[in-house]
Parts: C-alpha cells; sequence; structure tokens
C-alpha cells in the first residue's frame, strides 16, 4: 500500500529562521495499563501558531495536550518548548495558561482574584501591578466591570472569558485550550470563536486548541492535526486537509464525503507539454466506470491497471445532471438544512451525499469531474 | 510523617500485641497460647472441640442441641449477630420515614441520627441503667400502672437494645441516603413498563438500597461484635465478650492471653470487614441521582386504607423508637435531678462538687476529670486533624498501591480500642529500646495518641469525600498557573473542603471525649482519668453522681454535635 500524503503532513521541522519549534512532540507515547491513549505521536507547532487537534472522543486528543501541559508524564518519547526538553518540567513550571471545558474557575474566589491568582506566582507580585494587570485582561475579554463578582454568577459564556483572562493573565508563553466552548449553544459558540481567535492574533500567542467539531477546528486554526486512536492521521492547514484527506478517515470526519472504492481499469498519461492537465484513470465502481484524476504531469500519482483505488466527492461537487463521470440513482432521504437540502441517494445499495438548492425525488443521475475526485488510497494489485 | 506517626501510634503497637502473644516467657516463639484458647470450651464452646482433633460428628450434635456452649467467643459473635438483626430491625422504618415522608422536622430528626456517633458509649449505658434498672424509669411507669417490676439488668436483651440505640440510627443513616439517591425516573420507567409500585420497588429501589443496608449491617456486626463499655456496665463478667476478657486480663497483667485473644478478635472482625468490602467493591453502583423520589406528606389529606397502613405502622414505630433511644438519654437527666425519695435535687451535682472540694488523692475527682477529658480532647483533635487531611489527600489520588495504603489508614476504625490501649501500654507506656536507650512515654501522651487514632477516621471520612469530589481541573489549573503542589492544597483544596474538616475536627473532638475502652486501659495513673474512665468508677457505686457526670459528657458531646452538623456532617459518609 501507498499512502496519499499531502504537503502538509510533514512540517517544517524548523521555522523560517531555523529556530526549533515552539511545542514539539517526538515519539510521545502514553500508556494506561495495556492500552495507549497517546501512540508515538511526533508533532511540531510553530511560534505564535493556532493549532487544532481534532477528532473523535477517546482519539487522545486531550491526552495529548495534558502532556504538553505536565499533567500527563509521557510513556515513551520527549515533549520539548523551543528544542529544551520539559517532560520532567511540572506544569506549574512550565509557562502555560490552560482553558479546560468547564472553565474551572475557583468558586470561592472572585473573578479578579481568580485572574489575579496566577500573578502572584510572577516574579515581582506587588499587589498595585497585579491589579492593573487584572484590569488590563478584564478589558481585554470585554468584561471590565466583572472584577469584584462571584465567578458562579455569571453566565457559561463570560466564565470562559474569565477563564481565557485567567490564563493568559501571567503571559504564558504557550496557550493550551481544551474544548474551551463545547459546553456553550451553538450560536454563542461561532461567535467566541471570532472573539477567541482574534485575542490570539492580538496577542500573537502559540495556541493549541482541542476540540471534536471538525467545522471549529476548520474554522479556527491556522494548522489541524485529525487524530484518532491516539495518533494524528494528517496534520495539515484546513484547506488541504478539506481539499486532500490523507486518509478514508480523514476524509469522512472532516466535512461530508462520498468514498469510492473500485479496481482501475485504464490509464490516461497526460503528455508532458499540457502543462494545465491531468493523468486520470478509469476506476471500475460497482456498475459504472468513474473517472478519477491522477494529478498532472510530473506529480501524478503512480497508478497501473489493476490496482485498487480509494477516492473521494465532495457532496458540492457530486452535481445532478452534471460532471463528466454519471451515477444513476435513486433519493432514499433528504434533509431540509435552510441553505441547501442535504439528499441521500440510494445507488445499488451504497449511499451517496449532494446537496441542492431544488427538492429531488424519484430516479436521479449525479456526476461528477475527474478533477473534482481525491484519491485517499491506492492498493497495488 | 503521618504515615510515621501511624506506625508508631497504631501499627507499632498492635505489632507489639502480635509479638506478645506469641512469644513465652523465655523468648521463644510459640502458638501455644492461640492453640489452648481454640482448644477451650470457654471461648470457642463446642466449636473448642473441633480444634481440639475431635470428630466432626462427634460434635455437631452437641452444637445444634438446645443446652450447647457457645464459650465467650460464640457469645460475642452471639450477641453481635442478634445486635445486627435488632438494628437493622429499627433502623429500616427510620430510613422508610425519613427516605419517603415530608414533615415539619425530618431534617432535624435526620440529623439526629448522627447523634450515637458523637455520643460516649458509657453515658450511653448510664442512661440504659437510669432507664432499666431495678429503681429504672421503666419499673417506675409500670409500677405506677400496677405491673410487676422487670429485671433487664444483666441481660441479653439490655446489651442488645443498648446496642440498638447505637447502631440502629447507622444503618437508618446510610439506607436513608443510599433510597434518596433512587433516581425518580427509573422508578417512574418501571411504571411505565409495567410495574406496579411494588414491583417497581422490588425491582428498582430494593437493590439500590440493599447494599446500604448490607453496609449498616456489617459496620454493626463489627462494631457490637468488638464491644466494651455497654457490655461491661450492663452485662458485667456473667455476661462477658471477648473485649471484656481481654479487659480482665490486662487487669490481672496475663498479657500474653489478653494479647492472643485480642488476635483472635482481630481476625475476626477483619475478617467480616473485609469479606463485606470486597462485596461492596464488586457491587457499588454509583447513581448519582439526578432527581430524587418526591416525598409524601406524613399527614394525608384524603385517609384511605392505603394511605393509612404504612403511616399506622410508623406510629407504632415511633413508640418503640421512643423507648429505645429517647428514653435512656431522657432518664439519665431526670436521674441526675432525682433524689432517693423521688423528689427533685441538685444533690448529685453537689456530691460532684463536694467530692472536688473534700476528696482524697486516690478518689475520683470530677474536675481533673472534665479537664483531662478537654486537654486530651484538644490535643488528639490537633494530632487527629492533619492526620486525617493527610491521609484524605492521599486516599483521593490515584496511583499504584492506593487501595492498600486506604485499608492500612482506615484500619484503625475497625480495630479495637482495647487493643490500641493493650499495644500503646506495652509498646510506649512501658517503654521500649532504641539503640540502648529505654523510651518510654507517660500515660497521658499515650491516651492522646490513642485518642488521635481512634478520631482521624472520622476527619478522613469528612474531608475525604470532598476532596475526591473537586474539580481535577481546578487543582490542573492552579498548577497550570505556577502554583505548587502544596500551595494547591492551601490555596484551592483545603478552602473548598473547609466545612468537611471543620467537621472532621468536631468528630475528632466527640470521639476523644467519650473514649473510653483504650482510656481505660491506659489510665493507670490516678491522674489520667476522663469524664468516661470517672463514669464507670461512679456507676457501680453511685448511680446519681454516675448519671449527673453523664449529663456534663452530654451537655460536651452535645456541643461538639452542633458544631458537626452546622458545617454539614450531613452530607457526609457517616
Amino acid at each position: 500500500m501507498k499512502a496519499v500524503g499531502s504537503e502538509g503532513d510533514r512540517g517544517p521541522a524548523r521555522g523560517p529562521d531555523g529556530d526549533p519549534p515552539a511545542v514539539e512532540l517526538d515519539g510521545v507515547t502514553k500508556r494506561y495499563g495495556e492500552t495507549a491513549a497517546v501512540d508515538s505521536v511526533s508533532l511540531r507547532i510553530r511560534e505564535g501558531e493556532f493549532f487544532t487537534l481534532v477528532g473523535p472522543s477517546g482519539c487522545g486528543k486531550t491526552t495529548t495536550l495534558r502532556l504538553i501541559a505536565g499533567f500527563e508524564t509521557p510513556t515513551a518519547g520527549a515533549v520539548r518548548f523551543v528544542g529544551e526538553d520539559v517532560s520532567g518540567v511540572p506544569p506549574e513550571r512550565r509557562d502555560v495558561g490552560v482553558v479546560f471545558q468547564n472553565y474551572a474557575l475557583f468558586p470561592h474566589m472572585t473573578v479578579g482574584e481568580n485572574i489575579g491568582y496566577g500573578l502572584k506566582f510572577a516574579d515581582s507580585p506587588d499587589r498595585q501591578s497585579r491589579d492593573e494587570r487584572v484590569a488590563e485582561l478584564l478589558e481585554l475579554v470585554d468584561l471590565p466591570d466583572a472584577a469584584d463578582r462571584d465567578p458562579e454568577s455569571l453566565s457559561g459564556g463570560q466564565q470562559q472569558r474569565v477563564a481565557m483572562a485567567r490564563a493568559l493573565a501571567p503571559s504564558p508563553d504557550l496557550l493550551l485550550l481544551d474544548e474551551p466552548m463545547s459546553a456553550l449553544d451553538a450560536q454563542l459558540r461561532e461567535r467566541l470563536r471570532v472573539q477567541v481567535r482574534a485575542i490570539q492574533s492580538e496577542l500573537g500567542i502559540t495556541t493549541v486548541y482541542i476540540t471534536h467539531d471538525q467545522e471549529e477546528a476548520l474554522a479556527i486554526s491556522d494548522r489541524m492535526a485529525v487524530m484518532r486512536a491516539g495518533a494524528p492521521e494528517q496534520t495539515a492547514a484546513p484547506r488541504d486537509v478539506y481539499r486532500r484527506p490523507a486518509s478514508q478517515f480523514v476524509a469522512k470526519f472532516i466535512g461530508d464525503n462520498n468514498v469510492f472504492v473500485g479496481r482501475v481499469t485504464k490509464v490516461t498519461e497526460v503528455s508532458a507539454d499540457a502543462a494545465d492537465d491531468t493523468s486520470v484513470a478509469a476506476v471500475d465502481v460497482g456498475s459504472e466506470t468513474l473517472r478519477v484524476a491522477l494529478g498532472g504531469a510530473g506529480d501524478a500519482l503512480d497508478v497501473a491497471v489493476g490496482d485498487r483505488l480509494t477516492f473521494c466527492v465532495r457532496p458540492e461537487y457530486l452535481r445532478i445532471d452534471g460532471g463528466e463521470s454519471r451515477i444513476r440513482a435513486t433519493v432514499a432521504n433528504a434533509e431540509f438544512l435552510g441553505e441547501t437540502t442535504r439528499v441521500t441517494l440510494d445507488w445499488d445499495g451504497r449511499d451517496l451525499v449532494v446537496r441542492t438548492r431544488d427538492p429531488l425525488s424519484g430516479g436521479v443521475v449525479a456526476g461528477f469531474d475527474p478533477e473534482d475526485a481525491h484519491v485517499v488510497r491506492v492498493d497495488t494489485s | 510523617m503521618t504515615s510515621a506517626l501511624l506506625v508508631v501510634a497504631f501499627y507499632y503497637p498492635i505489632g507489639t500485641v502480635l509479638v506478645e502473644a506469641v512469644i513465652v516467657v523465655d523468648g521463644g516463639v510459640t502458638l501455644g497460647v492461640f492453640a489452648e484458647i481454640l482448644r477451650d470450651p470457654f471461648y470457642f464452646g463446642e466449636l473448642a472441640r473441633l480444634f481440639a482433633k475431635e470428630s466432626p460428628f462427634a460434635v455437631a450434635p452437641d452444637i445444634v442441641s438446645s443446652d450447647r456452649r457457645l464459650g465467650i467467643i460464640g457469645f460475642t459473635a452471639y450477641q453481635a449477630v442478634l445486635s445486627t438483626i435488632a438494628s437493622v430491625a429499627l433502623g429500616l422504618p427510620a430510613a422508610y420515614l425519613l427516605a419517603r415522608f415530608e414533615f415539619r422536622g425530618r431534617q432535624a430528626l435526620r440529623s439526629l441520627t448522627i447523634v450515637p456517633f458523637v455520643l460516649p458509649s458509657i453515658m450511653v449505658a448510664v442512661g440504659f441503667v437510669a432507664t432499666f434498672g431495678r429503681n429504672g424509669t421503666l419499673n417506675a411507669v409500670l409500677g405506677a400502672v400496677g405491673l410487676p417490676p422487670v429485671e433487664l439488668m444483666f441481660t441479653l436483651e439490655a446489651i442488645v437494645i443498648a446496642h440498638v440505640f447505637y447502631n440502629a440510627p447507622l444503618v437508618a443513616r446510610v439506607t436513608t441516603a443510599a433510597w434518596e439517591s433512587v433516581d425518580a425516573s427509573a422508578v417512574e420507567t418501571a411504571r411505565s413498563l409495567g410495574a406496579g409500585p411494588i414491583r417497581a420497588f422490588y425491582d428498582v429501589v430494593a437493590p439500590q438500597v440493599y447494599p446500604a443496608v448490607l453496609t449498616g449491617a456489617a459496620l454493626t456486626f463489627v462494631f457490637t461484635f468488638g464491644t466494651f463499655p455497654i457490655v461491661l456496665a450492663l452485662g458485667g463478667f456473667q455476661l462477658a465478650t471477648v473485649e471484656v476478657f481481654i479487659y480482665r486480663f490486662v487487669r490481672d497483667l496475663s498479657y500474653a492471653e489478653a494479647a492472643a485473644l485480642a488476635i483472635i478478635e482481630l481476625v475476626i472482625s477483619l475478617g467480616v470487614l473485609l469479606a463485606y468490602l470486597r462485596y461492596e467493591a464488586r457491587n457499588t453502583v454509583r447513581s448519582r441521582g439526578a432527581r430524587p423520589l418526591p416525598r409524601r406528606s406524613l399527614f394525608p389529606s384524603a385517609p384511605t386504607a392505603r394511605e393509612l397502613l404504612p403511616r399506622l405502622g410508623l406510629a407504632g414505630y415511633v413508640v418503640v423508637a421512643g423507648l429505645v433511644f429517647v428514653a435512656p438519654i431522657a432518664s439519665m437527666v431526670l436521674a441526675s435531678v432525682t433524689g432517693g425519695d423521688g423528689g427533685l435535687t441538685l444533690d448529685h451535682y453537689r456530691f460532684l462538687v463536694d467530692r472536688q472540694r473534700t476528696g482524697t488523692a486516690f478518689q475520683v475527682r470530677p474536675w481533673p476529670a472534665i479537664r483531662n477529658s478537654l486537654t486530651f480532647a484538644g490535643a488528639a483533635t490537633l494530632l487527629a486533624l492533619p492526620m486525617g487531611v493527610v491521609v484524605a489527600v492521599l486516599t483521593t489520588r490515584r496511583y499504584r498501591g492506593r487501595k492498600l495504603v486506604d485499608a492500612a489508614a482506615m484500619a484503625p476504625l475497625a480495630v479495637s480500642g482495647i487493643i490500641v490501649g493493650l499495644g500503646l501500654l506495652r509498646g510506649l507506656v512501658f517503654g521500649f529500646e532504641v539503640w540502648g536507650w529505654r523510651i518510654t512515654v507517660a500515660g497521658s501522651v499515650a491516651i492522646v495518641v490513642a485518642h488521635a487514632v481512634a478520631g482521624y477516621p472520622f476527619v478522613v471520612r469528612t474531608v475525604a469525600p470532598g476532596l475526591a469530589g473537586l474539580d481535577r481541573s481546578l487543582i490542573e489549573s492552579a498548577r497550570a498557573l505556577g502554583a505548587s503542589r502544596v500551595r494547591v492544597i492551601r490555596d484551592i483544596e483545603l478552602p473548598l473542603v473547609w466545612p468537611g474538616v471543620v467537621a472532621g475536627a468536631a468528630f475528632a473532638f466527640a470521639i476523644s471525649i467519650g473514649e473510653f475502652t483504650a482510656t481505660v486501659v491506659l489510665a493507670t495513673g490516678v491522674d489520667a482519668y476522663t469524664m468516661p474512665v470517672a463514669i464507670e468508677r461512679f456507676i457501680g457505686r453511685r448511680l446519681g453522681p454516675a448519671t449527673a457526670m453523664g449529663v456534663i459528657l452530654l451537655i460536651v458531646t452535645g456541643l461538639s454535635f452542633v458544631v458537626v452538623e452546622r458545617l454539614g456532617g450531613e452530607s457526609r459518609g457517616l
């Protein structure tokens, strides 16, 4: 088997200036008894980057964050901050700010005392500069008058912002956010997402963000790692992860997708001079022969007749009565989502998903162009 | 630190007892003392003949025959089983009343179920003498209505009733807690699936309440198996349990026999406790009741047969409960102000004052007793508090071998005071040698240590649930913000569980005030006696002053009870 990766998969070992990455996980494994929650993970997070770990529950993303924070020690491998091994450094000496899903505000302290708590351990913890810093942060998170309030009297969104302010108060080198919005309702979540990203950009702080919500990950990140079973399957910019998923799992987990598996019956090589054209494979899937682009001259995938090809086509590229490869199917189910309708088609027992504006029913023909298909896996015969 | 203290104050003394039991005078190691006890029908009754290698077939008919000999250990187990059954029988209706009905004072009544834990057992004994004694309240009432007097003192019944006084509230308390945590929607689901009310109770409620009943029963058995002050006061040596005999051996300076008997007792009660813990580990279903079952009003608006029947039953129960739980305390207070002629008098208190003024050095005087009690309790609390908090912190962390630490740290709860007292006496008070130096510890210090050992599990019990319930992310947030592990305990954990800490302190104080068993073993000197010991010395000769002293003890423990309750002993494990 040949894995089909995208260029983002192998992030540069060093930043543009040759500096070591802000955070580096080098073959990090965390075992609980027999099971490995995190299985030899290697990641490099650049200075100032907003980096997201996304995956289904139990994929090891939270454990990864806890390893970075120092709440867990790796069973094997090393965690490095700017090139320095911090594996044995306790959390209080790592200069990290952490925001938890439930915010974990200290209930016996006021909002101001919460935010000021981390400043007590700074080098010059005099009272006045502490109060100034607290006011500054309350301003930053847009809660200027909340200092004397009781955390429990705040709404969920306000608590989340206080937790942000508390984590940022000691000016940490690294901000770690563990599903900080999953307890909020959808609209508030979208608003806060913008705010969190704006604060991060303003401060330029390296940030690791955990979420199980792929849409959130796509929206907020500079780069993201899609995790599964304790290891990242793909690490890349959101656009690359969406356009060129590295595996069937990523293809299905990030956004809607139609996955096809079939045997190659013919490969049409493109001539070297046709720069904007692409090699195309004809693939037998069920009763149909579908045409799939393999890439332009020079970087085309190495595919031979008889190989088994796994490829995917996003619902938005699967067009009714359009495209080059046509599939005859019947409407099985339609969900009205507002701006579009998500229609599930039945194609000889396979499910296909398309998005349309117009209502559909009965038998339809859906098609796609070769360039809109993305190969995730090639199994040589 | 704490573990060192535990070793010195608990495990070393226990170890001393163990060693004592197997070493004979010339220094050789032997199990002879054990073998003798095992084979002696005096201890094991007919069972002893089995240990003496008689054929089981020869022994069996005698065991089932009606005039079998139980032996001391057999009798101890027998009265513990009876007490357990009676405690469950009187505890369950109370749990039913508290968990299922709404009425004025329900909260207060629920809180009162904690009282026995802080009531000194010797005081309860005094109360029982005042109630059921030849001249007690019960016979006075019976006489007034023309019935013949009953002789309950020095009978098995008296002991069992006293044990019920102590343990039925415990059964009620743990059962009520379990009953209240049954989720109403579970019952409603069962009903919607076609189960009638009784069937739903049987299928949904009972399985969730049953483990709690078993908890209560197991603890009751262990407590009553190791009972001492109550039997000493109410049973005397005619109806002696193992503890009483250990005490007698200690008094007669037969330490090897005392130690061997103590070990046998320890093995039996730890065995029961371990068996129970194994059961509990397998059957713990933590259903945090999202929505408790709704309570019915105790006084229904429409009196139908179905509504009235359970309430009539409860009314009958209240009469019995009044006799068992209220009468002893009331009688004690009454007896303390009743003169020989039946009229009201303050003579008994005056006696205490006079004794204080004129008593000779070898007589029991009240003020030293009160002063000793308060001093010991204060010191024991100061010792028990940090120990308990540290153990609580240790038992709520996750690491390898935590279960072992758990068990080792909580063991003092299951080991009777007499063994601790005996161990401390032999191990510390009589001294031990370290590199040629002979170190001895004063009796009063040993008493404080014994009280701290008896009290700190209660600190653990009140503090640990709060710590365990703390959100881990609070602690981790503080650490990420730069606080060290110790700093987090100080800034975050302790402030958040503070009510539990104070309640634990009050518990430890009250336990120390009421502790009798270890104290009586250790209070060899004339100066080290406490209020409970003073009561015991009074009780045989002068009931009046004993009751007066009991009232003083009641007031002191009552005050610490108020502290416990005010600061949330309610929601705690015990």
